[in-house]
């Protein structure tokens, strides 16, 4: 990795860490106090080092795991209160600095890829919901835009603007909890009790619509499930004359904060050339002066035709990614707006038949999540599942980036770092 | 996992107690004897579901002959403080009658959010729902600070040796709370080559909530039923089903 910063190692790259890691032992022994009993040998108190029981495997394991001097290993993680969710990172400091990271994912990995190649092109929707669990109809989206390609289904114009009506929706309620949790992992707890007012509000007008409150298996191939009804259009107006000065009054408590700001400024500076060379998309890009939103870059839906605009920061660092966020809310609001506006008449569901057997062939969709670009290719081979269904996730992309921008900063502002990314732990693993 | 595994009995072995066993009742021999109705009167679970954490508990980790407490209770080797809940740490008495009344109106969770299920127990624990009316808001950080374990979201092959650790390190007395189907039966994620089906596999589960996932009432409906229960199972400790059930191989 490039831009990890240059320290003095007394040893050679890949040798053997200096404390010796023996495999975790095997071998039962008899129980001095009852020989009946057969004990696993005592395990000694190295098991609870983040220390690997086993040989290192890579150049760059054995890298991390050998310890300089003064340095010291703290994990933090997969249970943590402020971690997102499972991620586990194991931090090499010195003194209270931090030299170096090792992110161990894979804790909530449950084979969704597999499980959709082993659906039927209906029943993928449905399963893709628990990965990007904040905000699960862009998920669903993503899907969706990709199968809709590789059939050439004609969507109708109300189902694309219920589509961008409740996905904006879902993605005021992602932003609102991104701003409550980056201030809970800083210490904060009052401005999640905020988030959370408006995420219910925006969740429960959605279970109006969709039936569900958080994987709502709404969008279809060629529409979405249902037309709108009448609690889920009286709930949005009602939210909808409070919404703006409400999140401007949440994200005022943040922004005046002085301890808030001071946490956040300069810290964990994502660069535009790095980020770039990561494939992070989404606001963590935006935050460093990209102005790279799926929404315009590769229009879908009815996105062309709206007003918006693409909010950029040139900082990069926490404090941008913050705002990018509550700028992104107030854009939001305006779509919103504008889908109520021109909602056009009509059916909301193409006609399919009862099983789907696209011609072999190979889609890619994408659409812009709150974290980046949500992508999903496709491949059929002429039978009615997927032959591989692979997902691109943006969180994975952003939190690629922990490891070059945790080093040669305080252990403090490791939670700041991951919180201002916005990784869930669902996409991440799968 | 937990450092100590399990314990095997040599079968070969099965038939010569030997000189521990000597040593055992030397040790028993220096205990003061209890006085009839003190507090501290013994209540010992049988050890026939799991197996715990320390071997020599529970008299070697036989299967007890013995199924009720208090029979088990009046014996030489159930006054030993380590052979009762040694291995949990602790000796319930008749003043946990009364402090189960206490405990079943202020249950605190532990905050182990493992997937999707984890942002309704936040949406339960925050202003619109509000759990701290029933006393259950403070969502330790900690498993030595919590009652509850409420699991909330996908339990992973990988995942559960770190949740059974965390189950181990909550003091008793203990509950824990399926949320979701995953944790039920497995619910979506039955057909997936990596997610345990079902936590009952390798912790007892008090109260299952099933949902996908269930709406913060429902959380809330099961912790009330859950309290109900504390209070139902006062003085009949010995019925609880306790400890971690730790298969081999999950």
């Amino acid at each position: 990795m490039p831009t990890r910063p240059a320290r003095p190692t007394t040893r050679a790259a890949g040798a053997r860490p200096a404390r010796p890691v023996e495999p975790r032992p095997s071998e039962q022994q008899r129980s001095e106090d009852d020989p009946r009993i057969m004990l696993d040998r005592e395990i000694s108190a190295d098991l609870y080092e983040p220390i690997p029981p086993y040989p290192t495997r890579t150049e760059r394991e054995g890298e991390f795991y050998t310890r300089g001097d003064g340095e010291m290993f703290i994990n933090i993680g997969p249970h943590h209160p402020a971690t997102h969710g499972v991620l586990r990172l194991v931090l090499k400091l010195s003194g209270e600095q931090i030299v170096d990271v090792d992110p161990v994912l894979g804790y909530l990995h449950r084979g969704v890829e597999k499980i959709c190649e082993n659906s039927d092109y209906y029943h993928v929707i449905d399963q893709v919901d628990p990965l990007e669990y904040v905000s699960s109809l862009f998920q669903e989206w993503a899907a969706v835009l990709s199968f809709e390609k590789l059939m050439d289904v004609e969507v109708p114009r109300r189902a694309e603007y219920i589509r961008v009506l409740s996905g904006e929706l879902l993605r005021i309620a992602s932003h609102t909890l991104y701003i409550g949790f980056l201030a809970l992992d800083l210490g904060g707890l009052t401005p999640i009790l905020y988030s959370f007012i408006e995420r219910d509000e925006i969740v429960e007008m959605l279970a109006a619509l969709t039936g569900a409150r958080m994987l709502f298996n709404y969008f279809r191939i060629g529409g979405v499930n249902g037309d709108l009804n009448h609690e889920f259009m009286s709930r949005l107006g009602d939210w909808m004359s409070r919404a703006a000065k409400q999140t401007e009054a949440d994200a005022a408590l943040l922004n005046e904060n002085e301890i808030f700001v001071r946490r956040t400024r300069g810290v964990g500076v994502l660069d535009r050339a790095t980020a770039l060379r990561f494939g992070v998309t989404g606001g963590n890009l935006r935050a460093a002066g990209v102005p790279f939103d799926i929404r315009r870059a590769h229009p879908y839906s009815i996105y062309p035709e709206l007003d918006f605009n693409i909010p950029t920061r040139d900082e990069g660092d926490s404090l941008a990614r913050y705002l990018i966020r509550v700028d992104e809310v107030r854009e939001s609001i305006k779509i919103i707006d504008q889908c109520l506006h021109n909602m056009p008449d009509g059916p909301v569901m193409a006609k399919l038949p009862r099983l789907l057997r696209p011609r072999p062939g190979r889609a890619w969709g994408a659409c812009e999540g709150p974290r980046g670009m949500l992508g999903v290719y496709t491949i059929s081979d002429g039978s009615d599942q997927p032959f591989r269904f692979r997902i691109h996730d943006p969180s994975f992309m952003n939190l690629e980036t922990v490891p070059t921008l945790l080093p040669g900063n305080l252990l403090a502002d490791t939670m700041t770092i991951v919180a201002s990314l916005d990784p869930v732990l669902g996409g991440i693993d799968k | 996992m937990p450092a100590s595994g399990n314990p095997t009995v040599d079968p070969a072995a099965a038939a010569s107690p030997g000189a521990a066993a000597a040593a055992r009742a030397a040790a028993r021999s220096q205990l003061a004897p209890l006085g009839p109705g003190e507090l501290t009167a013994p209540i010992v679970v049988p050890n026939t579901l799991w197996r715990a954490a320390n071997p020599l508990a529970y008299d070697g980790g036989r299967p007890a002959e013995i199924t009720h407490l208090r029979e088990f209770g009046l014996t030489d080797v159930g006054r030993r403080d380590d052979a009762r809940w040694g291995a949990l740490q602790i000796v319930p008495t008749k003043a946990d009658y009364i402090l189960d009344l206490i405990r079943a109106n202020s249950l605190w969770p532990l905050l182990s959010g493992l997937a999707c299920c984890a942002f309704e127990m936040m949406s339960g624990a925050t202003s619109k729902f509000d759990m701290d009316r029933w006393g259950m808001f403070p969502f330790r950080a900690s498993p030595r600070q919590s009652d509850v374990l409420i699991v909330a979201g996908t339990l992973t092959t990988k995942m559960s040796g770190p949740l059974i650790r965390l189950w181990e390190q909550m003091p008793e007395p203990k509950w824990c709370v399926a949320l979701g189907d995953c944790t039920v039966s497995g619910g979506r994620y039955k057909r997936s080559y990596s997610t345990v089906q079902g936590i009952d596999r390798v912790m007892p589960v008090d109260v299952y909530i099933p949902g996908c996932p269930p709406r913060p009432e429902g959380l809330i409906y099961g912790m009330l039923q859950l309290g109900q229960l504390v209070k139902d199972q006062r003085g009949h400790w010995p019925e609880r089903e306790i400890g971690p059930t730790v298969p081999d191989k999950i």
